[in-house]
């Protein structure tokens, strides 16, 4: 069936609107940071068992370690602050996350069935809450992710009372 | 002797206490079935005892079989004097537990699917198990043991139920007015017969992968007793009658290729009767659909026409070679991941025809694809070469760069050859998977073609489509390609697809669901 009829028209989806807080930067290098010092402590750990004739194979391991916990630390929330959008229109609820991949996803208002709101310890550090939206599907799952905690109490309040007039999910 | 002591005047089966609010316990006939159970888990560690006991100690396991037995009987005895049922006038409720008490509860205008299903030693006795789909929960209850007249009483009184329900002018039904005029066993005389089996369809029993799988671990058990033959000293052997030795190796790899062939047709055609005898597949005066199957378990399944999302058509590599495939339903609230066979392995043309019947649209399984382009090709290609790159690297490094262990006997040549075998696979496949892969829009659904060994192609109703992930790798965005999901609530409520080019993704989207993009779009 033809896909190459009506060629023209859009090529993509558009960015969502709204960027997530500024003080999502810092959580995620925070969250950088404790994620490669646990990952240290645990390849320190195996170092210590490991007998000496394997140090030379380890190097180049430890080297490339190193390289990707700076890069997590520095360029990915940089990245990721550009990348990740979020929008909730008057019919949909549409996000786009991810830094080296990109996950849009959109569903309509018609069809949610919860909103969630999720604050971790460092998270509440900054001032920082994640807004998950579910539907029938279990794999159509959107977070709307650090963003400011009272604009998401506000859009979770908004969510809940928009779904709640709706009804039939498509089950 | 007064009239109400007399017998009921017709053969009728008298619907026990069906009447509201009351709670009532499994059939009482369970508490034989149990005893049959209890045997049954003993059995193993009798066989053990069986085995080991004729060594000194073997009494002590014995014991552990009875006791074991005598346990999983009371716990069998106990469960059916704590589980009630009842259903009220919005909810069908279960009520288990001892200590901590559970009560599962069905909305009845969300039962989705009811299926029955007997075992053996259910029929002989008279019961059925009657497993209860609803939309809410991805669980379904199990009321294991109704007589089977009650089962399906029960049946068709749930999903009446549910159809009023939904209709918005319906006075409420009071249960056992219901339950009293409900059918009792012969329902479905007037539905539309879909599809029956047909035992020349048993030609297709060997070339359906899932039998394979059986034989070959029948043929691994096997190969650990061919090892015992002497191969290697018939190799060396040197005297006059090597020859003849020779010969009878031939043949007994000949005769173990038979045995390991006639195996697996033996073994997948009974395993084609048991599970397919009695096929019949119905579309009730209302509309639902009425899967029956099996020989010795015998299995029921009821779905409501709406829920019904869509189908599944598997062609598994050998089956394609005798233009056979499978079918199995899409829908929601029918447990075991949202899927139920609707065919065995079939000529394709019945399972088009039957699928077609099933969709109410004529098409989505034979109407042609579109391909997903050259960039696609690439990029399937080169994702398939990463298990090559890895595989070569893992035998390469310890071949050429260890000399210690038994890395030291691995020749010079086997990380090429890894590269060459490992590669040509990985490309025929990736090939083949390209090859398969397509999409399609028909008026009615969403068809997606996939897999390199197993061709699938999926069939969902566009109306089931709930929303949209557009999911682009590092690599699919150089290429400008994605990975377009449908998600749904019914089957694995989800449909994949995989490397579409991204505007051809956004176009078919668009198509899809009218109205659900416009106004995120470029």
């Amino acid at each position: 069936m033809g896909t190459g009829e009506r060629s023209g028209g859009p090529t993509a989806l558009r960015e969502p609107a709204h960027r997530v807080s500024p003080r999502a930067v810092r959580y995620w290098v925070v969250n950088g940071l404790v994620g490669g010092v646990l990952t240290w402590v645990v390849l320190f750990t195996i170092y210590s068992f490991l007998p000496d004739s394997w140090g030379r194979w380890l190097g180049p391991l430890f080297v490339l370690v190193m390289v990707a916990n700076l890069a997590d630390v520095t360029l990915e929330p940089i990245v990721r602050y550009r990348r990740t959008r979020w929008e909730v229109t008057g019919d949909k609820v549409f996000a786009q996350t991810g830094w080296l991949s990109r996950d849009q996803r959109i569903a309509p208002l018609s069809r949610v069935q919860t909103v969630d709101t999720h604050r971790g310890a460092i998270m509440r550090l900054y001032g920082l809450a994640n807004v998950t939206v579910t539907t029938a599907s279990a794999a159509g799952p959107i977070t709307l992710p650090c963003l400011d905690s009272d604009v998401a109490d506000r859009v979770t309040a908004d969510l809940a009372r928009i779904t709640g007039q709706t009804r039939g999910d498509a089950t | 002797m007064s009239l109400s002591d007399l017998p009921p005047p017709t053969g009728d089966p008298v619907v026990p206490a069906v009447a509201g609010a009351e709670w009532q316990r499994l059939s009482p006939r369970m508490l034989l079935v149990h005893p049959v159970r209890g045997l049954g888990s003993m059995l193993v560690p009798l066989l053990i005892a069986f085995f080991i006991g004729r060594g000194e100690d073997g009494s002590w396991w014995i014991w552990l079989a009875v006791v074991g037995g005598a346990l999983a009987l009371v716990a069998g005895t106990v469960s059916w004097f704590i589980t009630r049922y009842r259903v009220t006038e919005a909810q069908l409720q279960l009520r288990t537990g001892l200590l901590s008490r559970r009560v599962l509860t069905a909305p009845l205008d969300r039962v989705r699917s009811v299926d029955i299903e007997s075992t053996p030693v259910h029929r002989v006795l008279g019961l059925a198990t009657v497993k209860v789909g609803t939309g809410v929960d991805s669980s379904r209850i199990e009321l294991d043991g109704l007589a089977r007249d009650q089962a399906a009483a029960m049946r068709t009184f749930l999903l009446s139920r549910s159809g009023v329900a939904a209709r918005p002018a319906a006075g409420t039904a009071y249960p056992s007015q219901q339950w009293a005029d409900g059918d009792q066993g012969a329902p479905v005389a007037d539905g539309a017969e879909l599809a029956r089996i047909d035992w020349g369809w048993l030609r297709y029993a060997p070339f359906s992968l899932s039998s394979l799988v059986v034989v070959a671990g029948v043929a691994g058990v096997l190969a650990q007793f061919g090892d015992d033959v002497p191969v290697d000293e018939v190799a060396v052997a040197q005297q006059a009658w090597a020859w003849v030795l020779a010969q009878a190796v031939a043949v007994l790899v000949v005769a173990a290729v038979v045995g390991v062939v006639l195996g697996w047709v033996v073994l997948s055609t009974a395993s084609y009767v048991m599970t397919w005898w009695n096929l019949r597949v119905v579309r009730e005066p209302g509309g639902n659909l009425r899967v029956t199957r099996g020989l010795l378990t015998t299995h029921s399944q009821t779905v409501e026409r709406e829920k019904v999302r869509g189908v599944r058509m598997g062609e598994p590599f050998l089956l394609r070679f005798v233009r056979g495939a499978e079918l199995t339903a899409i829908a929601t609230g029918i447990g075991s991941g949202g899927t139920t066979r609707v065919l065995p392995p079939a000529p394709r043309t019945v399972v088009t025809r039957v699928g077609h019947d099933l969709l109410e649209e004529n098409g989505p399984l034979t109407t042609a694809l579109v391909g997903h382009g050259p960039r696609a090709r690439r990029r399937i290609h080169v994702r398939g070469q990463w298990a090559t790159l890895a595989l070569t690297t893992l035998t390469a490094v310890p071949t050429w760069g260890v000399d210690r262990w038994w890395f030291a006997g691995w020749p010079d040549w086997l990380p090429v050859a890894v590269l060459l075998g490992v590669g040509a696979a990985s490309a025929l496949l990736a090939e083949a998977s390209w090859r398969n892969l397509g999409h399609a829009l028909t008026p009615r659904h969403l068809v997606v073609q996939t897999g390199a060994v197993v061709r699938t192609r999926e069939v969902l109703e566009r109306a089931g489509v709930i929303g949209w992930v557009v999911h682009q790798s590092f690599f699919q965005r150089r290429r400008g390609l994605c990975h377009l999901t449908a998600t749904t609530a019914a089957g694995s409520e989800q449909v994949v697809v995989p490397d579409v080019p991204l505007e051809v993704a956004v176009r078919l989207a668009r198509r899809a669901t009218p109205g659900m993009l416009e106004d995120v779009l470029a």
